[in-house]
């Protein structure tokens, strides 16, 4: 149990997709390209004649699990949980960009930024956090579909959402890894099915449960890690020093 | 002939009289516009303004960082949009620092339209400007020269210039937009009302889309409204994403609204669902509009619209019964149709009979903003003609706001009198107006056209001279009045947030040094600062609160407006028969005449938006075009299967006027006999770089119909044919 766990509670029936929130993000934490920190998800109409068709759009990003997949995946321990805030962090100064953690997560929430050559994802805008704003994606929702705070705090109105007893929560899980997300929905949310389960390379403490063959493989994957891990630093070294050709 | 009204003060006495410096400096530094409140303790400076991403001016807070604008925030404090920033405010961004950014003036060297352009001075861009401008009247009179421009805090003065220039053909964008719902509406309440979305029970959203097609505050209230239990009913042709969150979605017949309306009608008065005490005293014409109805009966609805017969009994039976906090939703964007004047008059009457007017829940009348105009004093030119080019054609048009479709035919045949010169501001009308051919004749008829836009737009492309703007966050703007419905009635500001990236000029500055050129320089002779003052006269707490929180608020009344008060129509009531119209020959109340039938193998193409772009003006901003990066054509399964075609395909759309290459999506989300396209993409202009060989344009396929009533563009009249292009 974290002493906070920051969070989200979000009124996915207030959706409207209008990706307000993804373009906020992308700017306020300069997501290249087409890369994204968060997303919209919708449950396509169904025009089968059964029912009125309709949507639900799912506002969604790195859920800051209790038992996150992503941080089992990292080799270097530069994803690890906040016992502090709760938040599932990433190191930048340890991460190597080996990718590990990308498949990791259940919720496609990672990515590798071409220009950091490290892995990203959702951390709850800490720069605005600390200068008293929410973060991006919830500052600018035109419905306010989306509650930050910490749950743990009986004052917040994250907490209250989740503790009220007045609206059922759900959280989007996966049958086959359940991380316990913190990222819940008020009285239903859809879709509910676009999970996949955790791809966790097997660890160095689970090698021992594992056959030589397998063994040797994920013993050659360490390898490329460690390689990667001399390539990342000298990379860091050459970057370094054009930063300071620029001084 | 609104050009030759001018007021009693003449606006030097004005200025005088207000103890005003004339003749002060152009643009400043960067304004005292910094937020004290937000961000103590970060690097950023907080800067407030107002989004011009569309046309709602959401209120803003820049976060700058060493001069560079690092994040766009909605502003906390600003109720109109409920404290929110959509996409593309927040891509706002990614259009001050898009490498396509105009930033010279340039004249164009090759033929028109080829895109052969040369940098020139500014000196040299104005004088050029002012020597044709000067030409062209001396040619052809003051009226011989046209000015566009669009909604924007600058157009006023587009309008300032050409009115002491002399002309009085200015036509805005609306006629390419809104104007039939507020001629259909002014007809009817004398005038054009604001929807209380937030306290409605049971909303009918037809030709209207606002969950995609953003209005604030409508859009979030609307929202709020059914999380409280308000009911919304959609009518539209497409799934849209307002269809989809809607409580109940009927895939109505294009261009059978008004029979739905009227059918409406026919059951509220006769099972006597009205309230007859307040019909009896606020309306006039109950009678003839009783009569009128009978003929409308939901089975007739029925077999037009194609909505069960019994679903439109119960849903005017619901309406009625959650009356006068129920609606059917004005709407905004009304160019659909020869009669949309009529069409939209039709909704204006089942709200009339639900007497929502001015109360909660309802339509409400504007609310005082207490923003003040800036009068002027325009030269009278003997040598002018009568009236405007495009005046006589259709007997309600806006005087203010014109007709462009009528005004590019009197162009194009130099009748009544022939307009030799242009002047646009931003709007698009190469982008926007139907039958992009006569658009491009409309250029190429002219001796000089200058433009003034931030990047290579469509209608620049044409241009002679394009003079490059100022982004709305590198510029100094008048005070805008905005109304809020219930939420506020507000006035907003805008002051630079980062010093100008290039050597731009602001309209404001452009039109004052060409008048200076014209000696009209005494019309303009007056800095934003001191225009500004003159507007916030009537408020004198205004500014402060502008600086404080980025917005005025006025507590002004809400509700009960007309208590005590006269309508301002013919009869002084709201009109369910209009006399005006009878004296007109228009049909003093809606007359239903099916649309045109859609052969087979054709569709009637509509228009509309998504959340993500506002028309041509965005498609080619960076952030955005990762969203749309093209427009796809929606087609029905059905029909594709017909026709060979799969998602993907590359299609020929062709009309009567003109044609378009388009990939297909093929969905359910729209009717067997109709298609679907996005506005803005296939451009004419290369300065456009993301968007190059991108998907179609409207203007390119839809004919130039136009409302018979407001001259107001006509853009669902078009059927199309859909053919697979065979790759070569």
């Amino acid at each position: 149990m974290t002493k906070k766990q920051l969070a989200m509670v979000i009124d996915s029936g207030a959706c409207i997709d209008c990706k307000a929130c993804v373009i906020s993000c992308k700017v306020a934490n300069k997501v290249p390209g087409a890369f994204s920190r968060n997303w919209i998800k919708e449950q396509a109409p169904d025009f089968s004649g059964t029912a009125r068709p309709s949507m639900h759009f799912q506002p969604g990003a790195c859920m800051h699990c209790d038992t996150p997949t992503c941080v089992a995946a990292c080799p270097t321990g530069a994803t690890y949980k906040d016992l502090e805030t709760g938040i599932v962090e990433i190191d930048k100064g340890l991460c190597i960009g080996c990718g590990n953690c990308i498949p990791a997560c259940p919720y496609g929430a990672r990515y590798r930024n071409p220009e950091t050559c490290k892995a990203d994802k959702c951390d709850y805008c800490p720069e605005r956090r600390a200068a008293g704003l929410p973060p991006a994606c919830v500052d600018t929702c035109p419905t306010k579909a989306r509650v930050f705070g910490d749950i743990n705090d009986p004052m917040s109105e994250a907490h209250q959402l989740l503790k009220s007893g007045k609206n059922p929560i759900v959280t989007v899980v996966n049958e086959v890894t359940d991380t316990k997300p913190n990222m819940y929905y008020l009285d239903k949310t859809a879709p509910g099915d676009w999970t996949e389960p955790a791809v966790v390379p097997a660890s160095m403490t689970a090698m021992k449960q594992l056959t030589p063959l397998v063994k040797g493989i994920v013993g050659l994957s360490g390898l490329g890690v460690l390689a990667m891990l001399g390539r990342q630093l000298l990379v860091g070294d050459s970057h370094e020093q054009e930063e300071n050709h620029h001084d | 002939m609104a050009s030759n009204k001018g007021a009693s003060l003449s606006r030097r006495d004005f200025f005088k009289a207000s103890g005003l410096a004339v003749g002060g400096g152009l643009l400043g530094g960067l304004a005292p516009s910094v937020a004290k409140a937000a961000v103590p303790d970060s690097k950023w400076e907080s800067h407030f303004s107002a989004c011009d991403m569309c046309f709602n001016k959401c209120g803003l807070v820049a976060r700058v960082r060493d001069g560079v604008v690092t994040k766009l925030d909605p502003n906390p404090k600003f109720l109109k949009s409920r404290g929110m920033l959509c996409a593309r405010g927040n891509a706002g961004i990614a259009q001050l620092y898009d490498p396509d950014r105009l930033k010279h003036p340039l004249i164009r060297v090759g033929d028109r339209g080829e895109g052969k352009w040369q940098r020139i001075p500014w000196d040299e861009a104005l004088d050029m400007a002012a020597r044709k401008m000067q030409e062209i009247r001396k040619k052809y009179t003051p009226c011989g020269h046209l000015f566009s421009a669009g909604a924007d805090l600058q157009t006023q003065f587009v309008t300032r210039f050409a009115e002491v220039y002399g002309s009085y053909n200015i036509t805005s964008h609306e006629s390419l937009c809104l104007l039939s719902g507020t001629r259909g509406f002014l007809d009817t309440f004398g005038e054009v009302p604001f929807a209380d979305v937030l306290n409605s029970r049971y909303v009918i959203m037809a030709g209207a889309n606002r969950f995609e097609a953003l209005v604030t505050p409508d859009s979030m209230d609307l929202m709020t409204a059914m999380k409280d239990g308000c009911k919304l009913v959609v009518l539209d042709p497409r799934f849209t994403k307002t269809a989809a969150l809607a409580h109940e979605w009927h895939p109505i017949r294009p261009g059978t609204d008004m029979i739905f309306m009227l059918a409406l009608m026919h059951i509220i008065i006769g099972e006597k669902l009205f309230d007859p005490e307040w019909i009896a005293e606020k309306t006039s014409g109950i009678e003839k509009l009783t009569e009128h109805v009978r003929q409308y009966t939901p089975q007739a609805a029925a077999d037009q619209c194609g909505i069960p017969r019994e679903d439109i009994v119960r849903i005017a039976r619901e309406l009625a019964e959650a009356a006068p906090r129920s609606m059917v939703y004005p709407g905004r964007r009304t160019s659909d149709y020869e009669n949309s004047t009529q069409i939209r008059r039709s909704f204006a009457l089942v709200n009339a009979l639900l007497g929502n007017w001015d109360r909660p829940g309802g339509l409400l009348a504007a609310r005082q903003v207490g923003l003040k105009g800036v009068p002027y004093d325009p030269p009278w030119y003997d040598e002018n003609p009568d009236d405007r080019v495009d005046a006589h054609k259709v007997p309600g048009m806006f005087e203010h706001e014109g007709s462009f479709v009528i005004t590019r035919d009197a162009v194009l045949k130099g009748e009544p009198y022939p307009i030799k010169g242009w002047f646009v501001y931003k709007t698009n009308p190469l982008v926007n107006a139907p039958n992009r051919k006569k658009s491009i004749e409309m250029a190429k008829a002219m001796e000089f056209m200058t433009v003034v836009d931030i990047t290579m737009s469509d209608t620049a492309w044409m241009a002679d001279l394009v003079l490059p703007a100022p982004s709305y966050l590198e510029r100094q703007d008048p005070c805008s009045g905005l109304q809020g419905s219930v939420a506020c009635a507000c006035v907003v500001k805008r002051d630079p947030v980062v010093e100008p990236l290039y050597k731009t000029r602001p309209v404001f500055d452009i039109l004052k040094s060409i008048a200076d050129r014209l000696e009209l320089g005494e019309h303009f002779d007056f800095s934003m600062d001191e225009y500004r003052d003159q507007q916030l006269r009537g408020l004198p707490d205004a500014m402060d609160a502008l600086d404080r929180d980025g917005v005025y608020y006025n507590p002004s009344k809400v509700y009960g407006i007309y208590d005590g008060r006269i309508y301002k129509t013919t009869s002084h009531k709201i009109e369910l028969y209009n006399k005006r119209y009878e004296q007109m020959g228009q049909d003093p109340m809606p007359v239903y005449t099916p649309p045109s039938s859609v052969p087979e193998n054709h569709f009637r193409l509509v228009i509309g938006r998504n959340a993500y772009l506002t028309h041509g003006s965005t498609c080619n901003n960076a952030m955005l075009h990762e969203l749309v990066p093209e427009n796809e054509l929606w087609l029905h399964p059905s029909a594709a299967t017909k026709q060979g075609i799969d998602t993907g395909d590359t299609v020929l759309v062709s009309s009567a006027v003109g044609q378009g290459e388009i990939k297909v999506r093929v969905t359910e989300k729209i009717r067997e006999d109709t298609v679907y396209m996005l506005t803005g993409f296939g451009p004419l202009s290369k300065g456009l770089s993301l968007i190059q060989d991108s998907g179609a344009s409207i203007a390119d396929i839809l004919e130039d119909r136009f409302d018979t009533i407001s001259g107001n563009a006509s853009m669902h009249e078009t059927i199309v044919s859909v053919t697979r292009k065979v790759p070569a």
